[in-house]
Formats: C-alpha cells, sequence, structure tokens
C-alpha cells in the first residue's frame, strides 16, 4: 500500500510537472501584452517598458522558466502581476471559497443524483424513468448562468427566502481566519450566526454548481445499477425474501458504486478548479474567476500557480478515487 | 404528488408576478451606505500604485490631496492647502498646509509627510506615477519649508487649473510617513504591499478592511478636519453580474449599482423607489485608423470613413448611454470644441475615397476587444465602410491581444476608448495629438505638426489664448487625424431613492460619500 502510495506520488508529480512545462511555454506563446493589459490602454510607453523589465518579461522565455523553476523548488510561486501579491496569498485567499462551494455543491450532486439515479434505475422503462431522463437531458443542457440568474430571481428577489450574492452578509464580519473557511471558522469561533449565515448564501451557488453533477452522477448510476440488477445474486437476494430496500441499497447499490465513485471522484476535482460563471453570478470570491482573469491578461504568475493548484487537486481526486476502489470492493489490491 | 405540483405552481406564479407596488423598503441603516459593484481588478488601495476606476475612487476617501476641484473642475479648492502661490515663471507653487488637519493614526499633517508622499510614488515608480512625473521630474523638486509649508518646481510653466488636475489626483495623496515605515521592511521600504490593504491617509473615511473579491468596508473619521461624514459605515460589496445589482438593489439590500447595463437602466427608470442618474463623462470611443497602412496615410481616405461612419447607429448599439461628439476634448470640459461636421453621407465619402485613390476600395483589419459593445460596434463599422468599397475583416480577441497589437502599431483599425486621467484638454490633446508622447498619436503613426501647439498649450497660463489653442488642436485633429470620435460614453447608475448627493462626476467612478445622506 505505501509503496504504491509512493509510486503514484512520483508519477502524479512527474505529470504536474508536465503539465507546468506545456501550460508555462504556451501561456507565454499566445500573442498578448501583460504589462499593457494590466497597465491599461492609457499607460505611456515608458512606464510599461519599464515594468516589463523589472518583472523580467523582457528576457528570453527558456530564462524566464529556469527562474520559474527555480523559485518553484523554493516554494514561491513568484507575484501575480495583477494584484502585485504573492500567487501564494492570492491562492490561499480564494481556494477555501472554492473548497466550500465545490463541497457544498458536489454533496447536493451525489444526495440528489444517487436518489434520481437510483429511482431511475428501480422504475426502468416506466413513465418516471422517463421523466427523470428528460430533465437530466435539460438539467444538463441547461447553462449554469442562466440558471444562477433564475434561482437568484425566484428566491432572493421575488420570494426573499434565501440571500442574494456574496459569502456571507455584508454587515456581518468574518469570523477570525484560522482555516480560511468560513463555515469551519465560524464553528471554532463558536459563531452560530454567521455559521447559519454562511450556509444560506451557498445554498443558490451549491444547486447551481451541484446540477451538472447531479445530472453525471444520477445517468452513471441508473446505467451502473440497471447492469448490476440483472445479476443473479440480485435475484437470489429477492427469491430469498430479502425487503426491496435492502437489496437496492445493500446488495445492488455497493456493487454498482465503482463507476459512480469515480464520476463523483472527476466531478469533485471539476467543482475544486473553480467556477467562473457561478462565481460571478454569486460574487463569490473563488479561485475561478482569479484563475481565468489570470489567463485573460496573461498573469503568468497566476496563470501557474493556478496551474499548479489545479493539477494537485485533480491528482488528489484520483488518488482518492483509487483508494476507494479498495474500501469498496476489498479482492481491489494496490501493487 | 399533488403537493408538489401546488409547490411547483406557486412558485412559478410567484415569479412570473410582476413586482408589487413599489420597491421593498431598504434594508441598509440610514447611517450605512451599500454600494453594489465588480471590484474584482481592484489591485492596490496604495495611492502610488491604484490607478483603477474602483481603487482609485475609494482612495479619494481614505486620502486627501493638497488642493481639490469643484464638479465643474473650473477652479481649485483648498483641501490640506489652505492657500498656494506661484513664482513668476509659473513654475514654482508654494502651499501652505491646514493647520490642525491629523491622519487617522493622530500624527498630524505636515509638509514633511507631503514631500515624503510625492517623493514616494516617484521612487516607487508604479502604474500612477506619470500623472506626477510627467510634470515634477525630481524628487527633489517638492521640498518641506519648514512645518506647514511645501514647495513644488514644475518642469514647465503651469497654468493654475493644469497644476490643480495633478495635485487633486489620487496619485498626489499625503500618506502618513510614520505609519509607512513602521510597515516597512528590507525587501519593501516604502510599505507598498503593507499599503495595498492598509491606509495612512487622512481622508473622510478610514478603511475597515479589505476582503478580496468580497467588500471593502470604510468607517468615517471622527477627527477629520472638515467634519465627520454623515454616512457613519461605507461598504462596497463586490457583486460582478449586472443582473445581480439589479436584483440587490431593488430587493433593498443595496443603495446604488454601478454596473448595470443600459437596457437595465431603462427597465429601472421610473420604479417606484428607485432613481437613476445618467451623467456625461470624459471619456471617448473611437475607431482608429493606423495611418501607416498606406490606405490611411491618405487624409482623403480618412475623412471619407468619418464621412461613412454612422454615428446614429453607433448612438442605437449603446442603447443611448453615449452622447454624440467628434471631438477629442469631451463636453464639459475646458476648451471643448463643438463642432460635429461629420454625419452619413456616403456621396461625400465616395467623392473623397476617389480623390484619396482608392475608388475601389481596399481590404483593411479591424481587432477589437469582446468587451461590451466593440463586437457590435465593429459590425456596424464594417457594414457602413462596406458601402464606400472598404472591406473590414473584424477580428474579437482578448483585451490583451488587442492592446498587444495596438501598441505595436500592428493594426489597421482598432476601437479604444479613452477615460481622462485628469480634467483638463492637456490629458486627451498629449494622447490624440502628440507623437512624442508615445501614446495614440504614435500608435497610430500619426507625426503631424500639431504636436507643437500641444507642447504650447500645455504651458499657456493665459486662459482665453490656452483655450484658443486646445480648439485649433481639436479642429486639426478632427479634420486630419487618424480618428472618429464614436461618441463620449454616459456613466448610467441607479440607486435607491431615500440616497441624497450621491452624483457620479464626470470624471471616471468619482462620487464623493462626504456629500451622501439618507432619508
Amino acid at each position: 500500500m505505501w509503496a504504491y502510495l509512493v509510486r503514484r506520488a512520483l508519477l502524479s508529480g512527474l505529470a504536474i510537472f508536465g503539465v507546468l512545462v506545456i501550460v508555462f511555454f504556451l501561456s507565454h506563446i499566445i500573442p498578448g501584452d501583460p504589462v499593457a493589459a494590466i497597465l491599461g490602454p492609457q499607460a505611456p510607453h515608458d512606464l510599461i517598458e519599464d515594468i516589463r523589465r523589472r518583472w523580467g518579461l523582457d528576457r528570453p522565455v527558456h530564462e524566464q522558466f529556469v527562474r520559474f523553476v527555480g523559485r518553484l523548488v523554493r516554494g514561491d510561486l513568484g507575484t501575480s502581476i495583477a494584484t502585485h501579491r504573492p500567487v501564494v496569498q492570492d491562492l490561499r485567499e480564494f481556494f477555501p471559497a472554492t473548497i466550500e462551494l465545490a463541497t457544498a455543491a458536489i454533496l447536493v450532486g451525489v444526495a440528489a443524483g444517487l436518489s434520481v439515479g437510483i429511482t431511475s434505475a428501480v422504475a426502468h422503462g416506466r413513465w418516471i424513468d422517463h421523466v427523470v431522463r428528460f430533465f437530466s437531458l435539460i438539467g444538463l443542457s441547461m447553462p449554469v448562468f442562466w440558471l444562477g440568474l433564475i434561482l437568484l430571481f425566484i428566491f432572493y428577489s421575488r420570494l426573499g427566502i434565501l440571500p442574494g450574492p456574496g459569502q456571507l452578509d455584508i454587515f456581518l464580519s468574518r469570523p477570525p481566519a484560522v482555516t480560511g473557511l468560513i463555515t469551519i471558522d465560524a464553528l471554532i469561533a463558536r459563531d452560530f450566526s454567521a455559521l447559519r449565515n454562511a450556509l444560506s448564501h451557498m445554498i443558490l451557488p451549491a444547486v447551481v454548481l451541484g446540477s451538472h453533477a447531479l445530472v453525471g452522477i444520477a445517468r452513471i448510476t441508473r446505467a451502473s445499477m440497471l447492469e448490476v440488477l440483472g445479476q443473479d445474486y440480485i435475484k437470489v437476494a429477492r427469491a430469498k425474501g430479502l425487503a426491496e430496500r435492502t437489496v437496492i441499497l445493500r446488495h445492488a447499490l455497493k456493487n454498482a458504486f465503482l463507476p459512480i465513485i469515480t464520476v463523483i471522484g472527476i466531478y469533485y476535482g471539476g467543482l475544486l478548479e473553480g467556477a467562473v460563471l457561478t462565481e460571478t453570478v454569486f460574487g463569490w470570491p473563488g479561485v475561478g474567476r482569479y484563475a481565468t482573469s489570470a489567463i485573460l491578461s496573461q498573469d503568468f504568475a497566476a496563470i501557474m500557480g493556478a496551474t499548479l493548484l489545479i493539477a494537485l487537486v485533480f491528482s488528489l481526486a484520483n488518488l482518492a478515487v483509487d483508494l476507494a476502489y479498495g474500501i469498496l470492493n476489498p479482492k481491489i489490491r494496490y501493487e | 404528488m399533488a403537493r408538489y405540483v401546488i409547490v411547483m405552481s406557486l412558485l412559478f406564479v410567484l415569479a412570473v408576478l410582476p413586482a408589487t407596488a413599489g420597491a421593498p423598503p431598504s434594508r441598509v441603516p440610514l447611517s450605512v451606505l451599500v454600494c453594489g459593484m465588480d471590484i474584482q481588478s481592484a489591485v492596490s488601495l496604495d495611492p502610488a500604485q491604484g490607478f483603477e476606476f474602483e481603487t482609485t475612487w475609494i482612495m479619494q476617501h481614505l486620502y486627501d490631496q493638497l488642493v481639490e476641484l469643484p464638479r465643474d473642475f473650473s477652479r481649485p479648492l483648498p483641501r490640506l492647502a489652505v492657500s498656494w502661490s506661484a513664482s513668476a515663471d509659473g513654475r514654482t507653487y508654494t502651499f501652505r498646509l491646514r493647520p490642525g488637519a491629523r491622519f487617522h493614526s493622530g500624527n498630524p499633517v505636515d509638509a514633511r509627510a507631503v514631500e515624503f508622499s510625492f517623493r514616494r510614488v516617484m521612487q516607487l515608480k508604479l502604474a500612477p506615477s506619470f500623472i506626477l512625473t510627467d510634470f515634477i521630474s525630481r524628487p527633489e523638486d517638492v521640498v518641506a519649508v519648514g512645518s506647514d509649508q511645501v514647495r513644488i518646481t514644475f518642469n514647465q510653466s503651469m497654468p493654475e487649473n493644469l497644476m490643480a488636475q495633478i495635485l487633486a489626483n489620487e496619485v498626489a495623496s499625503v500618506v502618513d510617513p510614520a505609519i509607512v515605515q513602521r510597515n516597512a521592511t528590507a525587501d519593501d521600504p516604502l510599505a507598498n504591499r503593507w499599503l495595498t490593504d492598509h491606509d495612512a491617509g487622512s481622508g473622510p473615511y478610514e478603511l475597515i478592511g479589505w476582503s478580496r473579491n468580497l467588500k471593502v468596508e470604510l468607517k468615517a473619521f471622527d477627527g477629520y478636519w472638515a467634519g465627520r461624514p454623515r454616512m457613519g459605515r461605507v461598504f462596497i460589496q463586490n457583486i460582478p453580474e449586472p443582473t445581480a445589482q439589479q436584483l440587490a438593489l431593488q430587493r433593498g439590500d443595496i443603495d446604488f449599482a454601478a454596473n448595470l447595463f443600459p437596457s437595465q437602466v431603462k427597465a429601472l427608470s421610473g420604479q417606484p423607489g428607485i432613481v437613476v442618474k445618467s451623467t456625461p463623462t470624459f471619456g471617448l470611443e473611437y475607431l482608429a485608423m493606423n495611418a501607416d497602412y498606406e490606405p490611411f496615410r491618405s487624409r482623403q481616405v480618412r475623412n471619407a470613413v468619418r464621412w461613412a461612419v454612422d454615428y446614429e447607429g453607433i448612438k442605437r448599439i449603446w442603447e443611448d448611454a453615449i452622447d454624440t461628439g467628434q471631438t477629442i476634448v469631451p463636453a464639459g470640459m475646458f476648451g471643448h470644441l463643438s463642432d460635429r461636421p461629420f454625419r452619413k453621407d456616403l456621396t461625400r465619402a465616395r467623392t473623397l475615397m476617389r480623390e484619396g485613390g482608392y475608388e475601389r476600395g481596399f481590404k483593411a483589419e479591424l481587432v477589437t476587444s469582446s468587451a461590451f459593445p466593440r463586437p457590435d460596434e465593429a459590425a456596424k463599422i464594417k457594414e457602413d465602410l462596406a458601402q464606400i468599397g472598404i472591406e473590414v475583416e473584424v477580428r474579437v480577441l482578448r483585451g490583451a491581444e488587442v492592446l498587444a497589437i495596438y501598441r505595436g502599431q500592428r493594426h489597421h483599425l482598432t476601437i479604444g476608448r479613452w477615460g481622462a486621467d485628469y480634467a483638463d484638454p492637456d490629458n486627451l490633446a498629449k494622447a490624440f495629438g502628440n507623437f512624442d508622447s508615445r501614446v495614440l498619436a504614435w500608435r497610430n503613426q500619426w507625426d503631424h505638426p500639431v504636436k507643437q501647439t500641444v507642447k504650447q498649450a500645455v504651458v499657456e497660463r493665459n486662459r482665453a489664448r490656452r483655450e484658443a489653442m486646445y480648439k485649433e488642436i481639436q479642429r486639426i485633429v478632427l479634420e486630419e487625424g487618424p480618428y472618429v470620435i464614436l461618441g463620449y460614453p454616459v456613466r448610467q447608475v441607479a440607486m435607491r431613492n431615500n440616497v441624497k448627493g450621491l452624483d457620479p462626476s464626470p470624471l471616471a467612478f468619482t462620487y464623493n460619500f462626504s456629500d451622501v445622506s439618507k432619508e
């Protein structure tokens, strides 16, 4: 097991480095002027050239890459040309909000996706199955931006039962930062009004973001369950007179779970990249908008920082899925 | 199932119901102001660095400058300086400081602080520093004379109004040297990093905190020399999405929405409880022609383009959020020339194309960003120019790419916007008319003798003569320059009707919270 983990870590390290190399050179090849983009169209030519020199952006790309790697091994991701702050500090500030939202969204997606998928599989071929599949298709093709605004319009503006944009009511202070996760920090500080408020702010963006995961999980659950429900051991379980609930949840679902857990892992990894549209609609201070604006303005240090973070998250999500296989199916061995 | 149907039907009915009579009452206390806006572009609250609309606006309230300007920008008013005098040649100004002004730390604002602040900007050499260094060459040109007088020597004769435009700018804010030094580090001796999200000012508001991409919180400064502002707290909430801003305003969670689309402003206009304000800005939307591209070397061809553009059509694209104007100094600014000779006249445009030697037309590429409403403007211009034989290929690119092409003088045509850095025609004349300043005239390869007039006008101290010179510059750029001025954008904001005194200024994003009250 440990040997497996070490080998996976080494392989992941190599893969991440490969991703960084590709992204570094790609981001430098695409045309654009990061300094001019940051300073705007009115900045004088001499000032732009001076700042370009100071940031080392006038150096050859291979030299910039060597400097980047040198800094990286010291744990320094450089300074964002847009925010003028260390990229590590930026990521430390924005990533916790993304973790909270992604976790809430995947919980929504898993809870609803499993229920819908199982219901659809059990009711295979009946009207409820068709309805679920129809709505799955709609859900998958519904633009996140539109869904976000519609939910905001209904539940915030018209019904007034859920809060509007932001992570916390404007008049509330953030609990003292320990983890950076508002909900956890509120728990640590025993600030339950902030906790309630933060959770209520999370509902709409989590539902919007979780809706796509919901559809994906529901579809794979349905397919996987249909396959398992046709197996002999399910017929035997039913013949033994076991309750249908036990047959479905204990015998079928457990055996159908391997592909489901893979999809959950992929979705969670994707959600942790940040979600620029959901963050935009709900004023959520996550890493998605940071990464997107870094790409648009060719903020190289921020691009590399975000890339590293995303690559790490994906590697960890994949590793977690692989480890979960062993828990779900003891026959699987790590070599 | 029946219950589900009932609940869903109820939700649907509530959603499609028109708004009940008037917006719900504001939920913001009377002593608090909440502004909803997109503050993601905010970089720094250090006056030596902040150059974005959002941060310069906030810094106006955290810091004081030596002088300030009234809403019509007509004359300097005292701020930290109570009086000033100029040398005979107009190059040296001596300012007497206001007694009793204090920083938020409690330290007195003195001449050494002014000297320190200006020199700090010049040493850091960050984005807005050129506003000072264009006129003050060396740090030693700003000198404290005793504790209550400062002498500033400019590198040219300065008309009083131009002096005020420069020194009222946020980059000329006075910072508390003691606080800066206390937070300096070996690799950041001027505490630029610390000042990015802290304040060391003496302005009417203190910074409580800035949670990036979430909110900025300000508190009224009890010891402000002009008296404590009426709004005890000001929150700037990051709401990037205009529709979400509109919903929050209608719901009463914010007092003021800053980034609405024209169609939203129209929808809100006349709604009970909401007030819409439109302010012409000191900005220009323009089409640039690279005079180094063979066809655009011809003045006749450039004029043909000016006669071919459908200005009214452009206005429709902006949903009327742009005022038609064709000169480079926007309406309302000193020296504005109101001439508007061009309108869509294809006969005249085709004649000019023939005179310019391009009767059969030519091909040109138009690069533009995807920002609203550039792609629509580009499509309209393509359609207009096709009518005089110019076949335009539109390329919509990222802003960074467009700027790289523009700065590299590799464009044929591009659409740009210029917002005045300070309310003096020099800012526009220098950019659009002076090739040597390496801004727009240089990018468009238009090296015209008018640049000499631009250089003379900026040092002219006689107001009438100066005004005449700027009008002459505008006339020449209008008739010969490589630009089609499409109009002056209008700033449109919406606010709750109990908010009084919050009036947008023609300069970008300048609102004075100190004058705001709520009923």
